[in-house]
């Protein structure tokens, strides 16, 4: 897990897509534990009160939950969530992308015809995914 | 003057000035840090960061303006205010023909509140071999000798004054390591300063600039990144604008292109731009801390 320093992206969002982004991948599986506020923290070195902003990101959006003593573990719809999620992120990806090219004052069939050639050029990955 | 309002914040300093001669090193600084945040104050080098902690240090007496540290005052209770604080210096002030070991034995016996369990895990913890002379260590290690020192009287508010200064990456990353386990262990306020951005981005909640003794902005840093902007707008052949929107921190104009940072950022700036200016084409763009600070320290030069 890492942070971007140029990001624009507030760093309790970064730290909170990271674990999200570790459970849709499968690292942390539902009922399982996702590591301490502590052991975040130093990872990243950031600061615990970040790691508890995203932490509470995290449960509002019912990914992890707090049991007493034990930390923070993955709910049964957790990985459900985290994946909906990502597919959030994407689109948001897409829009940003099609923005810049508004501005560079790009027609809609040029836009739709480069959208048309990266997905031609990561096919091979794409067909790899389930 | 109304009677002073007991204050909600761990440190605060309000319009604090230093002289020296003629010279003004800080001019009517004011920051306020609410228990259990840490600030991050970033500025050039001779921007008035040491200065203004020496002060609030009770280190240097002030021209002008009040410091509080737990509403401790520096200049009437100075040795009270460094049982209260740990501090780390920019020039780490030990010993240098001591031990390490012996350094602590020394140290320990100024503060009422020592903790020798947790001083000897920290120790551990940062892999200080307490039995070679400061001399011998290396920068990294002194660095990090500082922190244990200044943590293990187990002080609710710690003050870090450029302590990074000279220590290599990996270094760096340990000594931020220590402070973020210094901050896992319990609630603490903190001042950090630094003239390099990156040493203090993701340790601090807040961000406060200051240049050339005076501060430019101090402001949660999730809001800096919020409502600060870069506007890039195309005008019109023959166009030169020459009254940029309020609140603009930096700007340059080349060709047709106007580059803008804007904080606080609009609706009302582009209404502004396309009413005033023949502009073609505008596009708005988030920026990250360090392109926030570069503009804010950038912006300052044009102007002088």
């Amino acid at each position: 897990m890492d942070i971007d320093p140029h990001s624009s992206a507030p760093i309790y969002q970064q730290v909170a897509d990271q674990v999200r982004r570790a459970v849709a991948a499968g690292v942390y599986r539902p009922g399982e534990a996702i590591p301490s506020l502590r052991a975040l923290a130093v990872e990243l070195t950031v600061n615990p009160n970040t790691v508890q902003r995203a932490f509470e990101t995290l449960e509002r959006e019912g990914l992890i939950q707090a049991r007493k003593g034990l930390g923070m573990f993955v709910t049964e719809n957790g990985a459900v969530s985290a994946r909906r999620r990502s597919a959030a992120a994407v689109y948001a990806t897409f829009v940003q992308g099609i923005r810049a090219a508004q501005a560079a004052s790009m027609p809609p069939e040029r836009i739709r015809d480069s959208f048309d050639k990266a997905w031609g050029d990561t096919h091979a990955e794409v067909r790899d995914e389930p | 003057m109304s009677t002073e309002p007991v204050s909600p914040c761990a440190i605060e300093l309000v319009g604090v000035t230093k002289r020296f001669g003629k010279q003004v090193a800080v001019q009517d600084l004011t920051l306020r840090i609410p228990a259990g945040r840490t600030l991050g104050l970033i500025g050039p080098n001779g921007a008035g960061k040491t200065t203004a902690i020496k002060m609030l240090m009770g280190l240097l007496p002030m021209t002008a303006g009040r410091a509080r540290v737990l509403g401790i005052d520096p200049a009437v209770k100075p040795v009270l205010l460094k049982r209260a604080v740990g501090y780390v210096p920019e020039m780490h002030f030990i010993y240098r023909a001591m031990r390490a070991a012996e350094v602590i034995g020394f140290c320990r016996t100024f503060y009422p509140t020592w903790n020798n369990p947790l001083c000897a895990e920290l120790a551990g913890r940062f892999e200080i071999d307490l039995h070679k002379k400061v001399k011998h260590l290396s920068k990294g290690s002194l660095a990090k000798l500082a922190l244990v020192l200044a943590l293990a009287h187990e002080p609710e508010v710690l003050i870090l004054d450029e302590p990074m200064t000279g220590l290599d990456p990996l270094a760096r990353e340990e000594f931020l390591e220590g402070v973020v386990h210094g901050l896992c262990d319990r609630s603490r306020t903190v001042l950090f300063s630094s003239h390099m951005l990156s040493d203090v981005q993701r340790m601090a909640d807040t961000i406060a600039i200051i240049h050339q003794g005076r501060l430019l902005v101090s402001c949660l840093t999730d809001d800096l990144l919020k409502t600060t902007k870069r506007i890039r707008a195309v005008v019109r052949d023959g166009c030169t604008p020459d009254q940029p929107p309020e609140g603009t921190i930096w700007q340059r104009f080349e060709r047709r292109e106007w580059l803008l940072t804007v904080r606080p950022f609009s609706p009302a700036t582009l209404e502004y731009l396309r009413g005033t200016y023949p502009v073609e084409n505008v596009e708005v763009q988030d920026l990250g801390l360090e392109d926030v600070f570069k503009d804010y320290i950038r912006g300052q030069k044009v102007q002088a």
